[in-house]
């Protein structure tokens, strides 16, 4: 005879976007990792305000020659930070555009319990 | 995988800046993109220009990413109208206006609202929201009173993008209709379905003008008789 049970709790999801290819007209634009950070929490707080930029963005992987980047965020908060990244016109005074090459969608893990008799 | 399209793309006369956008709309993966040429009458007498063909403008379309085609290229027109009277163009004869596959209507004017019904789509432009931050303002909440009134169906989304850097994907497109207060499903359409049904209400505009059907009157009994006898002629004959 066999059980299973899970851990506590419901799984809370992720969501992944890539987005690469944040295209800048002038070539010569460098953006550290923090700016880049700076710069999503920006666009959101342009559109969604306080409580957009309250959300919580990770930014796993940013690499700086091509400005393209992984970002995390909870499932709920999905259309929010699409829709800030879509249509952020400027940054800075510059022309910007965000394009979004992927999104997806992950369950986290629960730990599990099985045992058997 | 469905077919994407914008049909709102600012005709300019430089003839490469409109070459860029095509080439930035087919790598975003948009099928059809539809050059608009817009009429204001308010100006001083303007006339409705033959639109210029697609084919002679570029003569390599580029390809749509993802599929093996070159872009599609229709034409399409706007008359600014803020006078019922304006709208007789559209009854007029003159031949420029077949030559376009859409028309559209911009009114001006809340009286000019009552006619417009009938299969016809109603376009929001995404573009100023990514320009300004008032007229992001006024995009959002337009479209929101928009959605509430015909309840999301009959929308389409397109850019009214003057440079390339203006174009979104067209997922981010769908995404941007969730925001306007579409369903998921009603996103996904106004950027690909309606669009599609835009395009073959244009055709059927310039192609179709009415249905003629021939019915046959029922035959009553007593004419049954009379079959044979004819058929009869038919052999001699």
């Amino acid at each position: 005879m066999g059980e299973r049970r899970a851990g506590a709790g419901p799984a809370p999801q992720r969501v992944v976007l890539r987005s690469p290819s944040r295209e800048f007209p002038e070539a010569g634009v460098r953006l550290s990792a923090a700016h880049f950070k700076q710069l999503v929490v920006s666009a959101l707080r342009e559109l969604h305000g306080e409580v957009g930029a309250a959300l919580s963005v990770d930014v796993l992987t940013y690499e700086e020659k091509t400005l393209s980047a992984i970002l995390r965020i909870s499932s709920s908060g999905l259309v929010k930070l699409w829709s800030a990244l879509t249509l952020l016109g400027s940054y800075q005074n510059k022309k910007c555009a965000f394009r979004v090459i992927q999104v997806k969608l992950y369950l986290s893990i629960s730990p599990c319990i099985i045992w058997e008799q | 995988m469905a077919v994407f399209a914008d049909l709102n793309v600012p005709a300019s006369p430089d003839r490469k800046s409109l070459q860029k956008l095509l080439e930035a709309a087919a790598h975003l993966g948009y099928s059809t993109v539809a050059i608009n040429h817009v009429i204001d009458f308010k100006e001083k007498k303007q006339e409705i220009v033959k639109p210029v063909s697609p084919s002679e403008l570029f003569p390599s379309l580029p390809i749509v990413q993802g599929k093996s085609k070159p872009i599609k290229i229709v034409t399409r027109l706007t008359l600014v109208v803020s006078d019922p009277s304006h709208c007789n163009v559209l009854r007029s004869t003159s031949t420029n206006i077949r030559l376009y596959d859409i028309i559209a209507v911009f009114p001006k004017t809340e009286k000019l609202f009552h006619a417009i019904d009938r299969g016809i789509y109603f376009e929001v432009l995404y573009t100023p929201a990514i320009r300004d931050s008032t007229m992001r303002r006024y995009t959002i909440s337009n479209a929101l009173s928009l959605m509430q009134i015909c309840k999301g169906k009959n929308i389409i989304l397109s850019s009214a993008a003057e440079r390339p850097l203006e174009l979104r994907g067209p997922y981010d497109v769908t995404n941007l209709g969730l925001l306007f207060g579409l369903s998921e499903s009603d996103a996904k359409a106004a950027v690909s379905t309606n669009c599609r049904a835009v395009l073959l209400h244009g055709e059927t505009r310039r192609t179709a003008f009415g249905v003629v059907y021939t019915k046959k009157p029922p035959r009553p009994d007593e004419e049954e008789g009379v079959l044979p006898v004819r058929k009869k002629a038919k052999t001699e004959a």
